[in-house]
Parts: C-alpha cells; structure tokens; sequence
C-alpha cells in the first residue's frame, strides 16, 4: 500500500488548513480493494517504466492549498492527480457549459444547476444529423440527471469560501459551486480516489459535454504547468514543451555542457526563488539560474516537433518529467509501436487496447460508456444491435483466471456478453479487464500489432459513440491525449 | 537508372549538376538555379500536397448526372422517418441503425435509387491494357480509361470539385503528418528522359514549407523519412521517364495514408498501384491509380468521417458501399469470385524535398502487411 501523507507537498498559503489526503491512506480502515491485491504485479511492476510507476513510488503530485468548505478535502487519486473530495471522499465534478453541434448544455456560470430529477425521454437534437425528439433507449430504467450526479447540497447557513459559493437549485436547495458552476458527485465513484466520472484529460466537443473533476492547482512554479495525460500527470512549460530530466546530472548538480547544450536548453529560473515542495535552484554560472525538480535539472529539446512531446525521451538517458504517473496496466499488457505515429497500449499479443466512449443526445448528456448505463448505443455501432457480432468486432480482453490489478484504475469485471451490463452473481460470465471501471476491448480488424485500424469506429470518429484507441504517445496530432 | 550505362552522376559537382538541369529544363533551371539542384546524386524527392479523388465534371453536372445527385443521410433519414408521419420513432430504431449500417451493412439491401456517373469521359488511367465497354475515355482523347470508383462517387456531391471530401482531403492532410506521403525517385540519370528509375513511397516527418503566400508550397524543403512508424508505406515501384513523364509499373499492393484529424488510422489499399506524374525538378503532378479495395475504402470513410461531416456533402456511407461493391471490377475473392477492388485515379501533385533517411538501407513493406 502506498505510504501515507508525508508524500505530500503541500505549498501553504497560511489561509485555511485542510484535509490532505492520499487515496490510498484514506482506505487504510476500511476494506480495500488494494490490500487484496497486494501481491499482484502489474505489466511491469517494481520496474522503471517511462509511462507508469509502480503503487510504491512515493512521488504524488503536490498542490496549492486553497480555502474550502468544512468537512471538505483534498485527495490525490492514482490517475488525476489531487482532486476535491467531500466529507466522504467522494470526487467533485462540474459540469460547465459547453456547444455541441446543434446547441449548448450544461450549467451556466452563477446560474441554478441544468442537472434535475426530472426522466428526459427524448433526444435533445444537439447532434446533428439527427433531430431532436427521439425516444431515448431504455426508457424504463433510465435514470435522471440527479440520480446519476447527485447535487452536493450545502448547508442552510452556508458561506462563500475562497471559490466556493452557493447557487440555489430551482427547488430552492442551496448547493455548492465550485467557480461559479454547481458541483456534483458521481455514482460512479465507490471510493475515495476513485474518478470515474469524468477525467482532466481535455475532451473534444463532439464527444460531448462532459463532466470535469475539479481540484487544486498543482504546486509549480509559474513557468510551469501539469497536462492530463493517458500516462500520468505530465509537467510541461508554461507554452506546453515538454521538459527533460537526465541520467548523466547529479542531483542538484548539472553536467549538460557544450554539446550536450547544442541539443538540450536549461529551463531558466527567477534570480530569486523560494525552493520548495521539490522545486530547487542549480547555479549554472553566475546569475543564470535553472530549475530542477525533485533534484533533477530541467531541460527542454532544441529538436522536440511539437507541444507535449516525448520526442526528447528517445535519446537514451532522457527522460520526460512527470509529478506523477499512471498506474501500470495489467501484467501481460505490453507498449506497441504503431504506424499512426506513437505508442499505445496493447493486449500480451501486441493487439491494440480500444476505450468505448459514449455519451447520450439528452439534455443532460448522461455517459453511456459502462456496464451500469444502457448498451444500446454500444450494440449498434459494433454489432448492429447483435451482441454475438459485438463480441466479435471488438472482444473484451478476458482477464485470466485468479488475476488482479494494481490499485482501482484497472480493474477485473464479471461482465454478462448477452447484455454488455455487469453480470449478476451466479451468473454465468466474462472476468473481463477493465479500465476506469469500463471494459477494454480489442479490434478483429487488426491483424497484426502496430496497427489501430478500430480507432475511430463509431460515431463522429469514435469519440461520441465509438473506440478509440489507447494512445499513450501520438506524434502526429501533438498528443491530443484522448479519454 | 539505365542497364547499359554506368551511372554517371557520382562524383560530379554541383557546378556539373546546374548545368544539366539548366540543358534539361531550359529557361525554367535558368530562372530557377536555386532549385536547380533538386536532383542530387540521382536521386529527387517529392512529398504531397494535393490530392483528390479524380471526379471529371461538367460545369452544371447535367451530362455525368443527369438524373441528380444522391441522396445523404440527412435527406435518407427524412425519407425513412419522416416527421409529417406523427410517428415519435425510437433513437434504436432510427438513429442508432442508421449509424450501425454505415458498419454493418453486408446482409442488407440499398432502399434508395443511386445515380451512377454517366458519360464516355473520365480521368485516370487504362489499368488493364484494354478497352472495354465499362471504359472511359480521358478528356484528352484517350480510351480505355478504367475508372469505376467515378462512376460510385461522381453524383456524390462531397467528391466533386468542391466538395467536402475534396476540399478536407488535401486541408486536413496540411496539419497532419500522418499523411505525409512522399516519393522518391533514385537512379535517376535524366528528369527528362530515362528508361530505368526506381520510385519509393515513404511517409514523411516534418510540416510541409509553404511560400511568402501561406497558401502555395515552396519546393527545396526537407523531410526525415519515417523509418520508425511509417514502414508500411514504404513500397516500391520501377519506372520510365519519357518526355518529362513518370510512368511506373504497377505492384500487387500500395498502403495510402489517409486520416483526418484526432483519429489514429485510415488508409487505403490500391492493388494494381502505379504512377503516372509530369515531372519537373520542383513539382510533379498527375496520377496515382489502381484498383483500390472496396473494404479499406469504405473503413476510412466510416472511421474518418462522422455522419455529420458526410451530410454535408450528401454522402451515405452504406449507400456508397454497395456502389462499390457492384461496380468493383478486380481482384476476385478466390472463394467467393467476387470482385474486392474498383479501379480508380488519384490526383495528385507532389513538391519537390530532400528527403533525410535515416537508415542506409530501405526496407520495403512485406507485401501482406496489415491486410485490410
């Protein structure tokens, strides 16, 4: 289990103090799920790898603290990093407006919450070509907006903190708001640290308007910021170049001279700065200060191609900088080289891993991407509506018998392949791997590893009803990290 | 490269090469001596920038389709769920199989008429050595043109001159290096003429150079040539030069980059694949045909185009898919005898770059690779 709370850095502002909180610490009394799975070993796990990092490495993300609300916390999650949590850990979302195709949803910034109890049964027409009016699939178990983001409702007496206010619902409830926008919880998430109703990874429009967790600002310097991506929280220059750590510096000390400065610029830092929560000075000569991190010189590749790249960790010793990675994946899952251009994530076969996304065309755009919602959308588009075909197109990646995961990102599921919906116990099913509690699945079309031939299959190219591949590195499209 | 002679490019100067491609290109190299040095040790390079499938069209489209143009799937939908019905339809029902039959549609039939190109004239190239009944004739006069992939897409709205397809095929190509596709001549004695070339495909690295204008191409860039990702673009062809023009043989199998932006796939098969382009020592233009595979063609349409993209160029995907499959013309299935690949044209023009190969040594793509 991952050491508790002095991993974190926390840069202090001296205004409120709160509740810090790492994932895994807060399971420590109650049943965990990592605690059962102590003994298992992810692909990789107790090595170095460049995308992940083993559930023992203390390095987690530091944040800024800022005021909240009483009984409110901040709670590091494996994958997203530190996000706010409620007085039962429970992650916090908003849901700000956003435009799709043919009109806009969400909440409006200081207005009442757009999320009711109220049982849409048509489609809200926001994506075209279809119109508006259709009867939504399921409509005898379909939940309401509430039932699926319950608002978190504050107290009568409640006041403005920091960026925390309170809207009043239409019913007249007051509920916090996080930024102007209410905020929510998921029924997704089961426990502290888990983020399954959204993520921080930018989302296209045409994927729908989607719900974002919300949380502090990482604790780095202003010349710096953290992108969300597929491998972890990635530390990138305030105009997103990746910056690079290397084996041949010590530590606090940096040995990159002459040639090596040729293809390699030191990240300048203030003639004055405050070191601390891992951020230190090198004194590379008199008045020319650069940043380091965690003891490590930073650098950024004078041959990088782009914005967020990784192309300066190909040369041997280099390595990209993160505040934390991912988890690692399964054991037997491997990295693949693709002919798209990158990396992705591939079954022990080297097939290529394939996430469904999927989010409904109501007004209040409930995911339709898990076990837990309807599979209409899903049976269509890789079935016509045949389960057996599905399960052909795109199979789930069984998990072998007695198998377990690394922490809660990935996950075996017993999945019922008639239905797609978790099976019931005692039922007959699939033990199928599962990634932010959703099924991964594998693409027939692809025949050989290195391709990704199932990435885009579904609607507007995958992202509203479709696969998209797991792409850890996409030398073409500037690491539009996709969820 | 010619069997009978020695290749006399090594060791010459430049000096030496600026004067051949000044005797060669004429007052053209005179007014260009920057460029003039395009071809290098034998060798030129070129990478793509335009590119569209080849769609002959008369200016009101009356003489190609003169019964109109084919529905999209706005227009099908409406016909198949129309709201004058009072019918409240289910998304399942209306929605979501028109979306699964754009991937799903083998079993079924096309409910909907579909306007084949018509006419005797078409781009592209005699393919197969004949002329027959099915052949176009190219506006040049040339007969036995085989172009059946027109004759599916021509009354489509979105692959006529300005149409979506067209206009985002080359726009989107711009910003994305995934389709980077370029070529490079070697053994090359003469751009003018030369019994014995060798052409290479390869997918480039870099952005593409434009001119002072930002909408034109600047020949005399450079690409890294992607030996990392892109192997299975790396094909192989033999040629000629007569008069300034580039003709290939053709090969069994030609992976063709082609993938809109923010999706991780899309190309094309094209068996049969050959080139035929008007070189010059800064651009080549013309031809790249073939019989392309009906199934990798429809796969990057459905994969790379949303419905709503398609709708607006009244594009329907399960539509154009059985139009392929009735037209296709080569390539029988072994088992089935049924014809998997059309023959088709692409238009093309390249700008010429230095290409920087990394490896020594080419490695061409194995001829199975990646079936689709």
């Amino acid at each position: 289990m991952r050491p508790p709370l002095k991993l974190f850095w926390a840069l202090s502002t001296g205004l409120v103090l709160v509740v810090v909180v790492a994932a895994g610490a807060l399971r420590g009394g109650t049943p965990l799920l990592r605690d059962a799975d102590a003994s298992a070993k992810g692909a990789t796990a107790g090595e170095s790898f460049k995308y992940w990092q083993s559930p023992d490495n203390p390095e987690y993300e530091a944040y800024r603290e800022e005021p909240m609300p009483p009984g409110f916390q901040v709670v590091v999650a494996d994958f997203e990093g530190p996000v706010f949590a409620d007085e039962r850990g429970r992650t916090l979302y908003t849901w700000p407006l956003r435009s799709l195709r043919n009109g806009a949803t969400g909440d409006r910034e200081g207005k009442p919450s757009a999320c009711t109890d109220e049982v849409l049964r048509v489609t809200a027409g926001l994506m075209s070509p279809y119109p508006a009016g259709l009867l939504l699939p399921d409509l005898d178990t379909r939940p309401s907006c509430v039932d699926v983001w319950p608002p978190v409702i504050a107290p009568k007496d409640a006041k403005k903190v920091g960026k925390w206010s309170v809207i009043e619902r239409e019913d007249g409830t007051p509920q916090w708001a996080y930024d102007g926008y209410p905020v929510y919880t998921s029924i997704l998430d089961q426990q502290p640290g888990d983020v399954r109703g959204g993520t921080k990874m930018d989302s296209a429009n045409d994927g729908g308007v989607v719900r974002e967790p919300i949380g502090p600002a990482p604790a780095v310097p202003p010349e710096f910021e953290v992108i969300q991506s597929t491998s972890g929280r990635l530390l990138v220059t305030k105009q997103r170049y990746s910056v690079y750590t290397w084996d041949g510096d010590e530590p606090n000390v940096s040995n990159c001279n002459k040639e090596c400065l040729t293809e390699w610029t030191p990240v300048r830092a203030p003639q004055i700065v405050t070191e601390r929560d891992g951020w230190t000075i090198v004194k590379r000569a008199p008045g020319i200060n650069q940043w380091a991190f965690r003891g490590k010189p930073l650098y950024t590749y004078n041959y990088d191609r782009g914005l967020r790249s990784f192309w300066g960790a190909d040369v041997p010793g280099w390595h990209n900088v993160y505040t934390q990675r991912t988890l690692p994946p399964p054991e037997g899952f491997t990295v693949q080289d693709v002919e798209a251009g990158g990396e992705v994530l591939a079954d022990s076969r080297g097939r290529t891993i394939y996430l469904y996304n999927c989010r409904d065309d109501s007004f209040a755009q409930l995911a339709c991407d898990n076990p837990d919602s309807t599979q209409a959308y899903r049976l269509a588009i890789c079935g016509n509506g045949d389960p057996k075909l599905c399960q052909q197109t795109f199979p789930y990646v069984i998990a072998p018998p007695g198998a377990k995961s690394v922490g809660r990102l990935w996950t075996v599921m017993a999945i019922d392949p008639d239905t797609g919906r978790r099976a019931m116990p005692g039922q007959a099913a699939l033990n199928v791997w599962a990634y932010r509690d959703r099924p991964v699945y594998t693409y027939a079309g692809d025949d050989q590893p290195g391709v990704t031939n199932g990435d885009g299959y579904g609607e507007f190219t995958g992202r509203r009803n479709g696969f998209k591949a797991f792409v850890f590195r996409d030398i073409f499209q500037s690491n539009a990290f996709r969820p | 490269m010619k069997h009978e002679r020695p290749d006399t490019t090594q060791g010459r100067s430049t000096a030496t090469h600026l004067l051949l491609g000044a005797l060669a290109f004429g007052s053209l190299a005179a007014t260009q001596p920057a460029t003039a040095q395009a071809l290098r040790d034998g060798r030129i390079g070129y990478v793509m920038t335009e590119r569209r499938w080849a769609v002959y069209e008369t200016e009101d489209g009356k003489t190609e389709c003169p019964n109109g143009f084919n529905l999209g799937p706005r227009e099908q939908f409406a016909i198949l769920f129309p709201a004058s019905s009072g019918k409240v339809y289910t998304e399942v029902e209306s929605h979501l199989m028109r979306e699964g039959l754009a991937f799903h549609d083998m079993e079924s039939k096309e409910p909907f008429p579909f306007h084949d190109a018509q006419g005797p004239i078409s781009y592209g190239l005699n393919l197969d050595g004949k002329i027959g009944p099915n052949d176009f004739q190219s506006p040049e006069g040339v007969k036995g043109v085989d172009n059946q992939l027109y004759r599916a897409i021509g009354c489509i709205g979105a692959y006529r001159l300005n149409g979506v397809v067209s206009f985002f095929d080359t726009d989107d190509m711009y910003d994305n290096g995934y389709n980077r596709w370029m070529i490079e001549l070697t053994g090359v004695d003469d751009l003018v003429n030369d019994d014995d070339v060798t052409v290479t495909t390869y997918r480039g690295l870099d952005d593409l150079q434009r001119d002072g204008t930002g909408s034109a191409f600047a020949p005399g860039s450079t690409q890294e040539v992607d030996v990392r990702w892109g192997q299975s673009f790396i094909s192989q062809l033999k040629g000629k030069i007569v008069n300034g023009v580039l003709t290939t043989e053709p090969i069994d199998r030609l992976k063709w980059p082609n993938s809109q932006p923010g999706v991780a796939s899309g190309y094309y098969i094209i068996r049969g694949s050959r080139l035929e382009l008007q070189l010059t020592d800064q651009v080549a233009k013309g031809f790249l045909a073939g019989y392309v595979d009906v199934e990798s063609f429809s796969h990057q349409l459905n994969t790379n185009w949303a419905t709503h993209h398609q709708s607006y160029g009244q594009l329907s995907a399960s539509s154009l898919h059985r139009a392929l499959r009735r037209l296709a013309d080569a390539y029988p299935d072994p088992k089935t005898g049924v014809n998997t690949a059309i023959s088709s044209a692409v238009q093309l023009t390249l700008t010429q770059v230095y290409l920087v190969h990394p490896q020594k040594k080419t490695v061409v793509a194995k001829s199975g690779a990646s079936s689709r």
